[in-house]
């Protein structure tokens, strides 16, 4: 329901780039090229390039364990046209904290309105990062405004994607998770 | 198109024949009214602090959350420099930039788009509504200073 939502905004938002400039519909396919968009290097190399420049810390790709705290923060951001899915960013509490409090310079003691902010846009940039590292995916495929889950106990299912990459990674002494689930590709 | 390209990326900071600090030194003689556009409150925050780091202080901010609320903003406000992201509920940051040269709220005054949309057809929308820059989300506040004082120079000069 969540994902069909953001997928549906993203669409919406990559009919204004996948025209040409005489107005024709787009004809580039990423169909053949389904390893190099499901490359894991992308994906290592974006959040690293996130986290360094958005919170000044080194981010590495970790054998962290599953996020184990009950209460965690999720943010959805929906890619719409030639790529359609979502790119979803999920860590515990604590870890959501600590992201706000070195993107902000604040600290904070609970979940409130800005720390899912931060949270929303960590979510974005890693979309943004992660599909502008192909040109093709650049121009053609659109993204949701993020959106932000918190609560404890809940999974996110997607039925039979067509790829995707499930990454763990550390910074500090904090693990996060980052999703790219891809259920169509032109 | 790439030359344009090009120069719109890097900021064209030789072009005025003087360091980014002498720049900013000069800028920094007087306020500098700064409308940011975003609807994130956080990244607003983070892009005001990345102007002060740039230099520009005196800083007088004018924060808005969509393109809506930035017209309402420029109606009421003169500002010097327009920073705004393109992917926002409501108004987007390209129709934002249509509607403030459609209705002349802010001649003259640099824009510069804030977005993690980096394609070379995002970059050719953005010029073609009125932008004069682009910074790619994330960003440095080195890139900021590179990419926005020679604007503002160039625009109070």
């Amino acid at each position: 329901m969540l994902l069909n939502g953001v997928r549906t905004a993203a669409l919406a938002r990559s009919k204004g780039t996948d025209k040409d400039e005489t107005g024709c519909s787009m004809t580039v396919s990423l169909r053949e090229s389904v390893q190099l968009v499901s490359d894991p290097r992308n994906l290592d190399a974006s959040v690293e390039e996130v986290f360094q420049l958005m919170l000044g810390v080194a981010c590495t790709r970790d054998g962290c364990p599953t996020i184990q705290e009950a209460e965690s923060v999720t943010a959805v951001v929906g890619f719409g046209g030639l790529l359609s899915g979502a790119c979803v960013f999920r860590s515990g509490a604590s870890t959501a904290l600590r992201v706000a409090a070195l993107m902000t310079g604040m600290e904070f003691a609970t979940i409130d309105d800005t720390v899912k902010d931060a949270i929303g846009e960590i979510g974005n940039m890693l979309a943004g990062a992660w599909k502008g590292k192909l040109p093709e995916l650049a121009a053609n495929c659109g993204l949701s405004i993020p959106a932000v889950i918190t609560g404890r106990d809940y999974n996110l299912h997607v039925q039979a994607p067509e790829f995707q990459l499930h990454h763990m990674y550390r910074f500090e002494d904090q693990c996060f998770e980052v999703t790219i689930i891809c259920d169509g590709l032109q | 198109m790439l030359d344009d390209l090009r120069v719109f990326f890097v900021g064209n900071t030789q072009a005025l024949g003087r360091s980014a600090d002498k720049r900013c030194e000069e800028i920094g003689m007087r306020e500098i009214h700064t409308l940011i556009v975003d609807d994130s409150s956080v990244m607003r925050k983070i892009v005001e602090r990345s102007l002060r780091q740039a230099g520009l202080d005196p800083l007088v901010v004018h924060e808005a959350g969509s393109g809506t609320e930035g017209i309402e903003v420029l109606r009421t406000q003169p500002v010097d420099l327009i920073l705004s992201d393109i992917n926002m509920p409501s108004m987007d940051g390209l129709e934002f930039l249509r509607q403030i040269r459609a209705q002349n709220l802010a001649p003259g005054v640099p824009v510069v788009m804030i977005t993690t949309e980096s394609s070379e057809e995002h970059v050719k929308q953005a010029i073609l509504s009125g932008a004069q820059g682009y910074i790619r989300k994330p960003f440095t506040a080195e890139q900021v200073k590179e990419r926005v004082l020679p604007l503002l120079n160039a625009a109070v000069a």
